[in-house]
């Protein structure tokens, strides 16, 4: 026999991973570039200028593209900034890798059929959904340590930037954009553990990325609807605010990763239920 | 344990290998199996044999622990497939009826990770590989360039590479071309041989009548019958073949119509019952012109075609009530009497 490549350790998280190596080398690459591109923009031309001649400022709604809840405008380097990070690119390439990876955890082996190889074998239900949220985690910390890397990057060489990002806030927000991905992968993993169909699975990621944008969105631009704006997971994510004032948001890190925790409680109990073929 | 030469595996008793008690799976409104019961003994082939729809796969399932009964018990081993999965799992070897492989992944990567994921040497797996002529070159590429009989040879040597005490084969030879089959036959005999258990489904009456001792019938997820293949094949109809001297083709038979008569010229078939057959070649040669005369067993496909034809309230047609499906105590074919609490066919 040839020597195995595949991993006798966590052969799950090795099957995730490999068979999506491409598309996470894609999206790797794609944060990288669509990052540097923020960067070099809030580098070269001054926020201001961005945003009208008439130097007017944008609309309060506008904060939620600068991922803040305060008062860090999006013409402002840590707005600018803070909109790499909230821009609604950089949450479809979030989405893809919770909604492809959380699809594979269950959902996607139970469509196909490749669940009866696998779970015929002495795996239980625990170490399947456990060695998949490890894969699942693993590729969204990759993807955000992209773009924190490259925003601190290019922090680091622009004077301008660095004088107007404190010290260490880039990290932090890379840290609350784990945890934002986390509480997504939460709640997807258990529509995985439920489902038999991936586009269920995509579809809730889809699902609850966009309406909770949409519902932030809207609860920052229309007053009545303000209340809402807890239930969404981006008003808990707001790296501009990180950006502008630095400190660590710990209520918001807090939210985030229970929400996430919760939905993997129910992913594994709703796991442990069901039946493994159709 | 696979691969140490324990045939029984975990629970190293007497009792049957493979036990399932009013099996029943439902889907909803949907019943894909009711009421099954069928005890499988060690050292035996035994086979489940039905129509597309049947039940088999959904029986197949549970016995694995990738479904849960909705009524009844599952036993194998002495283990209950869901609750005890990982220890009574090293002990199987499966192959899926639709059997599904990622393709992306190389032959040889796909057996590497069946294997990690099974925690036990694979003793077999080289040997497996060249009876089944899956050569180095083979394995090197992906499996979705795989035809569906290589798809199949590969299935087959994941689900025999660790040495399972207990093997559930679902359609194993589904694809494979006449040369592969003689060799998964030897296989089959083989595993046999060194006291495995093998219980495999089917639709392909020859591959059962060829590989199992006994078969259980499901029809609509009910169970027909368990006997052993000779029983059904002697208790079914004789085909008594006669060729009349006269030329002159087709006539009255008198008593011998109700046997379904099959014209050919001036040759006729009938499908006598057993008990019938020496009275009934006696009538026909004193009545008619007969020329030359054959009676053979029928096998197993008409034996299979009569309790299908049967209406649903009937018992079989060979005289014998049902059996319960469970195996005489040395695991050969069964001669035991219906118990009272029989799930009898139906």
């Amino acid at each position: 026999m040839t020597p195995s490549t595949v991993s006798r350790r966590l052969p799950l998280v090795w099957l995730a991973l490999h068979r999506r190596r491409r598309m996470l080398l894609s999206l790797l690459l794609g944060v990288v570039v669509f990052e540097t591109l923020i960067v070099v923009i809030a580098g070269t031309v001054p926020p201001g200028d961005l945003f009208g001649a008439g130097r007017r400022n944008p609309p309060g709604a506008f904060r939620a593209f600068s991922g803040s809840n305060g008062d860090v405008s999006i013409a402002s380097y840590p707005g600018l900034l803070g909109a790499g990070l909230t821009h609604p690119f950089w949450i479809a390439l979030q989405l893809t890798v919770i909604g492809s990876l959380g699809a594979a955890a269950v959902a996607s082996d139970v469509e196909s059929g490749t669940i009866e190889l696998l779970m015929t074998r002495p795996v239980s239900r625990r170490r399947l959904l456990a060695e998949r949220t490890g894969a699942l985690i693993a590729a969204s910390v990759a993807l955000n340590a992209a773009a924190t890397l490259t925003v601190a990057l290019g922090v680091a060489f622009s004077p301008k930037l660095r004088d107007a990002v404190p010290e260490g806030a880039v990290f932090t927000a890379g840290l609350l954009g784990c945890a934002l991905a986390f509480c997504l992968t939460g709640p997807v993993l258990a529509v995985s553990a439920l489902s038999r169909r991936r586009a269920h699975v995509v579809g809730a990621a889809v699902v609850f990325g966009a309406v909770g944008f949409a519902l932030n969105f809207v609860a920052l631009a229309w007053s009545p609807a303000r209340p809402l704006r807890y239930l969404s997971p981006f008003h808990y994510y707001a790296p501009g605010d990180v950006l502008g004032h630095g400190g660590v948001p710990w209520a918001a890190l807090g939210v985030l990763t229970g929400v996430g925790a919760l939905g993997l409680l129910a992913a594994f109990r709703l796991l442990e239920r069901r039946d493994l073929a159709i | 344990m696979p691969g140490n030469g324990d045939p029984h595996g975990p629970e190293n008793g007497t009792g049957p290998v493979i036990e399932l008690r009013s099996l029943t799976k439902r889907y909803g409104g949907t019943v894909g199996i009711e009421r099954l019961d069928v005890s499988v003994a060690a050292g035996e082939v035994f086979g489940l044999l039905g129509p597309n729809g049947a039940g088999k796969t959904t029986t197949l399932r549970c016995l694995v622990g990738l479904l849960s009964p909705s009524d009844g018990q599952v036993r194998v081993l002495g283990l209950d497939p869901v609750a005890d999965h990982r220890r009574l799992a090293p002990s199987i070897g499966y192959l899926p009826g639709e059997l599904r492989l990622y393709p992306e992944l190389t032959g040889q990567q796909t057996l590497d990770l069946l294997a990690a994921l099974q925690g036990a040497p694979v003793p077999r797996q080289r040997e497996l590989c060249d009876r089944l002529t899956l050569s180095r070159a083979d394995l090197a590429r992906p499996v979705g360039e795989y035809s569906r009989g290589m798809k199949q040879k590969l299935g087959l040597v994941q689900s025999l590479q660790h040495q399972p005490p207990v093997v559930v084969l679902d359609e194993p030879s589904e694809g494979l071309d006449p040369l592969v089959q003689e060799t998964f036959y030897e296989l089959l005999a083989e595993e046999t041989a060194a006291g495995r258990t093998v219980l495999l489904s089917s639709h392909v009456l020859p591959e059962v009548q060829r590989t199992c001792g006994r078969v259980a019938i499901v029809r609509h997820g009910r169970l027909v019958t368990v006997r052993s293949v000779a029983e059904l094949r002697q208790a079914r109809a004789r085909r008594v073949r006669l060729l009349f001297a006269d030329g002159r083709g087709a006539r009255p038979l008198g008593a011998a119509e109700r046997w379904s008569p099959r014209w050919d010229g001036s040759r006729v078939e009938l499908l006598v019952p057993p008990d019938e057959v020496v009275p009934a070649v006696r009538t026909l040669l004193a009545e008619l012109p007969v020329a030359d005369l054959t009676v053979e067993e029928a096998g197993l496909d008409e034996a299979f075609l009569d309790l299908y034809r049967a209406n649903d309230d009937q018992l079989p047609t060979d005289g014998q009530p049902p059996t319960d499906g469970r195996p005489s105590t040395d695991g050969r074919p069964p001669t035991e009497e219906p118990r009272p609490d029989t799930e009898e066919g139906p």
